[in-house]
């Protein structure tokens, strides 16, 4: 008995131990499929609207995993919404609130770093209160005007985002 | 002088994405702009002078007509390579450039090694300005490994790059990367333009 309850201490021991540092991350991550819906549904949004727009969507890593060109958009515009979104990303918060941010205090740290951008139209990809990625739109004559096809590729997907 | 004042006048009216371009005889026909009279040249001249500018002109001044991707194509082409090779069981990253080699769009596989996008972007890079399947230069390395583009930025000696033509005009390329082999890669590559095939023309 005192043998067992001993064991079975060791065992609950060695159990904390491992959840406190050897445990692996679980995350979910954006697939192919889905990056390239949301993109593509934020550029045909604004087109619908009249408006040539690129979409970037970036992963959890803040990495590229969509990079589309709208037809006839003006050529930074696949630039701007990169760092659109990796500034939603980064903040894990609408890019437009790092542009009211900086409109605040215009010496803010962030603003150095390399990619942020403080401009409208980025949101970042939520699954359960994780930020998983961040979709960026530029193109658009307002920022608000991306922003809302930005959210429009969000909704597209939202089925599949949890 | 005038060109000058032109040109500002336009970036004052706001046309911001139309390009200055002035490839006219310098002097021939004036902007007009600013109440002035659109006088030209001719009027300075004698007809057959003048005629002859005209035509010399028309030839140095034509704008040129291109077809190039769409977005729309664009996408359907790179979806159609990344799902033809899911289907053979390999994960594939892609990117599709336009005419100048810019990125139309570039697509991340999460499930292909995160090398292969760099590398289809280069593989597609390489047939765009070869304007040749990347395998051809892969092939020539290997004869040559001094080939003296070899050692250019973005060029990858590497099958699985296909140039998108319409007739003989080459208006973009898609690259391929993930598949064990190069071949693969390619024929991937190749469902993809086979897909839009209807479209490119």
């Amino acid at each position: 008995m005192k043998m067992i309850t001993i064991a079975g201490g060791l065992a609950l021991l060695g159990a904390f131990t491992a959840s406190a540092h050897a445990q692996l991350l679980t995350h979910k991550d954006l697939s192919v499929t889905t990056a390239v819906t949301i993109a593509q549904t934020a550029v045909q949004t604004c087109k619908a609207q009249g408006y040539n727009v690129s979409a970037n969507v970036l992963g959890r890593s803040g990495e590229v995993l969509v990079a589309m060109r709208g037809d006839d958009t003006g050529p930074h515009t696949l630039e701007n919404s990169m760092k659109k979104a990796w500034t939603a990303r980064a903040q894990r918060a609408p890019s437009v609130n790092f542009a009211n941010a900086v409109k605040m205090n215009p010496t803010i740290g962030a603003i150095h770093l390399t990619n942020m951008v403080p401009a409208q139209g980025g949101l970042p990809i939520m699954v359960d209160g994780d930020v998983i990625g961040a979709v960026g739109v530029s193109g658009a004559p307002g920022g608000d005007k991306d922003e809302a096809c930005a959210k429009a590729g969000l909704d597209k997907v939202a089925a599949e985002l949890r | 002088m005038h060109k000058i004042r032109a040109a500002r006048t336009e970036i004052g009216n706001g046309l911001r994405d139309v390009p200055i371009r002035t490839k006219q005889a310098p002097g021939l026909v004036r902007p007009q702009q600013e109440g002035h009279m659109p006088r030209t040249i001719c009027s300075t001249m004698g007809i057959s002078l003048c005629v002859m500018l005209g035509s010399a002109a028309a030839a140095q001044a034509q704008l040129l007509t291109h077809r190039d991707l769409s977005v729309a194509t664009a996408t359907t082409m790179a979806m159609a390579a990344i799902e033809a090779c899911k289907s053979q069981g390999y994960n594939v990253s892609a990117h599709v450039l336009g005419r100048e080699g810019q990125v139309v769009v570039a697509i991340r596989n999460p499930a292909a090694g995160f090398g292969t996008f760099e590398n289809s972007m280069k593989k597609a890079y390489t047939a765009r300005t070869t304007r040749a399947p990347s395998g051809k230069f892969a092939a020539a390395v290997k004869d040559n490994p001094n080939a003296a583009q070899f050692f250019l930025t973005n060029f990858v000696a590497a099958q699985g790059a296909l140039p998108i033509t319409v007739g003989n005009d080459v208006i973009g390329a898609i690259g391929i990367s993930g598949a064990p082999g190069g071949d693969k890669d390619e024929a991937c590559a190749k469902a993809g333009i086979d897909r839009v095939a209807a479209q490119l023309r």
